[in-house]
Formats: C-alpha cells, structure tokens, sequence
C-alpha cells in the first residue's frame, strides 16, 4: 500500500483500493449498484482535487459523508431497503470472494457485528488504513479506533470458536 | 493483541469483491468531462437556512417601521393644528393632549440579545461537487429583540428560536 502515494495513474490508484472501498460503501447500501455510485462520486471528487492518494483518510471520509448524505437525502428509499434488507436478512448479496464454507461463516460473522465496530474492522483489515487514518475518516480518536478493532475481533473470535 | 492474530489472519485471506468494469469506465468518463464548480456551492446552503432568521428580522423590522408609521401619521395633524389655530394659551393646552398620546406610541429600540443554548456539531460534509470537506456546524439560538417607550415605560418584546448552520473549511492532514 505504500507505493499508492506514488502513482499518478487514476486507474492504478483505483484498481487497487477499489474493492476495499466498495466494501467500505456497502456498510450503508445494501445493493452493490448504489455502493459503487457512491464510491464512483467519491473517488472522483476526491481525484479532482488531490491527483493522488496521500491522504487517504480524506478519501474514505468521502465516501462516508457520500453514503450518510445519500441516506439523508432519500430516506424513504432507505426505509425501503431496510424493509427489504430484514426481509431478506438472510440471503446476503456476497461481499466477498468466498472460497469456502469457513470463509462464508466468517463473513457472516462479520456481517452481524455492530456497525461501529465493522466500519473500523472494514478500513483496517481490508483496507489497510492505520488507526490515525480511520480516526480522521470517522472523527474519532484513535484510541477508540483501536478499541473497537479490538472489540470487533474478540466478537469474532466468540462467533468464530466458540467454546 | 497477539491473542487476536488468528483470527486476523483468517479475516485477511477473505478477498472482497471485485468492482465492475463499468465502474471503471463511468469513472475515466466524469474524470474526463467538466469540472462543476465548487465555489458555488456552499453558499445555497448557508443562505437556504439563514432565510429563516432574516424572514424573522423583516418581521420584526416590519413591525417596527408599522409603530414608527403610526408616529409620522399623527405628527402632521399636531402640525396643521399649530398652523391653523391662533396661539391663544387655551389651544396649545388642547394640543398637549393629541402630543402626549403620540409620545404613548413611539416606541424606540431598546435592545436585541441574541442567546446560542446549542451547538451541535454535525460531522464532514461535501456539499453537492465541493471537494473539500466542511465541517457543519449547527447553532440553536433565542433572538430577542426589544423595544420601549420612553413616554410611557411601556416595552415591546419579539422573541423567537433560529437554527444557523455553518460550514467551516477544514484543511485535509
């Protein structure tokens, strides 16, 4: 991830950190064509003005504030969904590459912890932001960052092996 | 944390999903095409919600030109009397009647307080095509304004809520 600051090819750039920011997104919409609306808004408003990624804090603080706005902006559709998404809890579109039956219960698991401690699992495992990079894009700390990391992996850790 | 790093380890071999090539695609194509301007854009915003706090002063100011409308209306008839009537004692007794009535009217601004009891902040935003993040600040406040009447001690008070929302640049790290 280190060499992303160098590059000066949007699509290098892209190509990299896009699925960890569609990822990202999909916390907010459950339909993968809204999540990559967001992300697409997000990356170029951020494109524009920076030209690289050296701040990328700034970029997924981009795609959060896209994502809240957009559910502020249309609420109704967001009820919608939300009917929809508890209707249909159980079949989730896959968020993932799953490999296998482990890796499914895995992201299953993930799929059930809270919000606030999957939005920071989100941007440092997948996205391999650090703890000051996640407490700028959220307005946190980062001790509390790192808190709910850790919470989120104890949680895991309970769904995952359970005694 | 070491206690963690199984776990860890299995989340990382999770891959997420691929983007679509479309994406790819939509994005060269808004990169490519104009920028809108942003300059344009925050101000909407700030005016849209302090229209509510000048629509109150206009009606406070409204009120008070009504009240000061009220004073010129009357100072001419006490005018028109003087030129009409001699200046015998009796008649200027008279006219300190209507005087001391328009005097009962004439209210003058006494003050205006303004109290902010809230303020909230709401997060980043990114008010529609600006790039830079904002911050958005909310203040609730009590807008009080007074007026009074020398004559009669008698006071006047207007007071409402308004919301003003402020949008700080801030500065990215």
């Amino acid at each position: 991830m280190e060499n992303i600051a160098s590059h000066e090819d949007w699509k290098s750039c892209f190509s990299e950190l896009a699925p960890g920011l569609l990822l990202f997104a999909r916390q907010w919409v459950r339909s993968r064509a809204d999540a990559e609306d967001i992300v697409q808004e997000a990356f170029v408003k951020f494109w524009r003005r920076n030209h690289k990624i050296d701040n990328r804090g700034l970029l997924y603080a981009t795609v959060r504030s896209i994502a809240l706005d957009r559910i502020r902006r249309d609420s109704r559709r967001t009820r919608r969904e939300a009917e929809a998404v508890s209707e249909s809890e159980k079949v989730v579109k896959p968020q993932f590459e799953l490999l296998d039956e482990t890796q499914f219960a895995l992201a299953a698991a993930v799929e059930r912890l809270p919000h606030e401690q999957r939005e920071v699992l989100v941007m440092k495992i997948w996205n391999e932001l650090t703890f000051a990079e996640i407490a700028y894009a959220i307005g946190i700390s980062q001790n509390t960052a790192a808190s709910r990391y850790r919470y989120a992996l104890a949680a895991l850790k309970r769904m995952f092996q359970p005694q | 944390m070491n206690d963690f790093s199984e776990i860890e380890n299995e989340l990382k071999k999770l891959r997420p999903a691929q983007v679509s090539r479309e994406l790819f695609v939509r994005i060269e194509q808004k990169l490519a095409g104009p920028q809108i301007s942003e300059h344009k854009i925050i101000r909407p915003n700030r005016f849209r919600v302090n229209w509510v706090a000048i629509g109150f002063g206009l009606a406070a100011a409204a009120l008070f030109i009504v009240l000061a409308q009220i004073s010129t209306d009357r100072t001419p008839k006490q005018g028109d009397s003087i030129a009409q009537i001699s200046p015998a004692p009796e008649t200027r007794s008279v006219l300190t009647g209507p005087e001391g009535s328009i005097s009962s009217s004439e209210f003058v601004p006494a003050g205006a307080t303004q109290v902010v009891y809230n303020t909230r902040n709401e997060g980043l935003q990114f008010p529609g095509g600006s790039e830079q993040p904002l911050r958005r600040l909310r203040y609730q406040m009590q807008q009080t304004w007074q007026w009074r009447n020398p004559a009669t001690g008698a006071s006047l008070q207007v007071s409402y809520p308004s919301d003003e929302i402020v949008l700080i640049p801030i500065s990215g790290q």
